[in-house]
């Protein structure tokens, strides 16, 4: 793996930008299910 | 006439048009020794492809410091005037800004381990960002120890200031005082600024700063998703009791 990169630098970029997308999709499924819970909350106290 | 221009849909547009932008253009003009066109990029010996990361790596640990010194003024504007509102959009901003601080940790890792050799080589911004980190990791720690909404807001606006308050040394001076491997790093003689490779070509110079705009305006999208949901949060658990 670290001999292909070391060639092939192009795709430690694209590594780089890889993880950056995979942070912010992390991110984004906590928030989602943060706002699932709330979206709970909320039909619980409606009813 | 027009009706009320809704900004944050522009910011949603321009963020997701310059990102493209910047991940297809960063990715795909060619690196050449001599660029005889505007479309060219100039190899550097010893960075190579891997100068590419600019776009990307930097413009991470940028959104990073943008949130803490978000955090940091409206923890300041609670204080001023009590409203929760504010304590929600401090939080908001340190918990993004940590996310993105990770982020350009781990990037950054990537990065020195084909250019340095090492995942970790204790460079002075290496270690700078793990203390910014543990600052905010501790902020965290902070919040989740209070009960009481309002010793909370109010001990965690304190505390966010004197964080953000720190958080520009250890990004902006503490690197450029002591010698390491970073651009703009004590001794170096490439006349880079440790934040801006001054010395860039213009094209590249031009995708870069489009990057740091892009991600910015990024960053405020996903703030506001994130103060609307904690919003939401505190009408629907205040309502509870």
């Amino acid at each position: 793996m670290y001999e292909f990169l070391s060639h092939n630098q192009l795709y430690v970029v694209l590594t780089v930008t890889l993880l950056i997308w995979a942070g912010i999709v992390f991110y984004l499924l906590r928030l989602d299910r943060k706002l699932s819970i709330l979206e709970r909350e909320l039909k619980r106290i409606e009813r | 006439m027009f009706g009320k221009i809704d900004e944050m849909k522009i910011v949603k547009i321009a963020s997701i048009v310059l990102i493209t932008f910047v991940i297809v253009v960063g990715m795909v003009i060619p690196m050449v020794a001599v660029p005889q066109t505007f479309w060219q990029f100039p190899l550097i010996p010893g960075l190579e492809e891997k100068a590419r990361n600019i776009f990307y790596h930097v413009p991470v640990a940028w959104v990073s410091v943008l949130g803490f010194l978000i955090s940091l003024w409206y923890g300041f504007r609670y204080l001023q005037t009590n409203d929760f509102d504010n304590d929600l959009k401090s939080v908001s901003a340190a918990g993004l800004g940590f996310m993105f601080c990770v982020l350009a940790t781990v990037t950054g890792s990537i990065w020195a381990k084909f250019n340095w050799g090492s995942f970790w080589n204790w460079d002075p911004r290496e270690t700078s960002i793990v203390i910014l980190l543990l600052i905010y990791g501790a902020y965290f720690a902070l919040r989740s120890a209070l009960g009481s909404d309002e010793v909370r807001a109010r001990l965690s606006a304190v505390y966010s200031i004197l964080a953000g308050l720190t958080a520009p040394f250890f990004i902006f001076v503490m690197p450029r005082l002591v010698g390491g491997l970073h651009p703009g790093a004590q001794g170096d003689t490439s006349g880079s600024t440790p934040v801006a490779q001054l010395h860039m070509p213009l094209n590249m110079r031009l995708v870069f700063f489009l990057s740091l705009l892009g991600f910015s305006l990024f960053f405020f999208w996903l703030w506001n998703v994130c103060v609307r949901a904690a919003r939401l949060e505190q009408t629907i658990f205040s309502n509870k009791q």
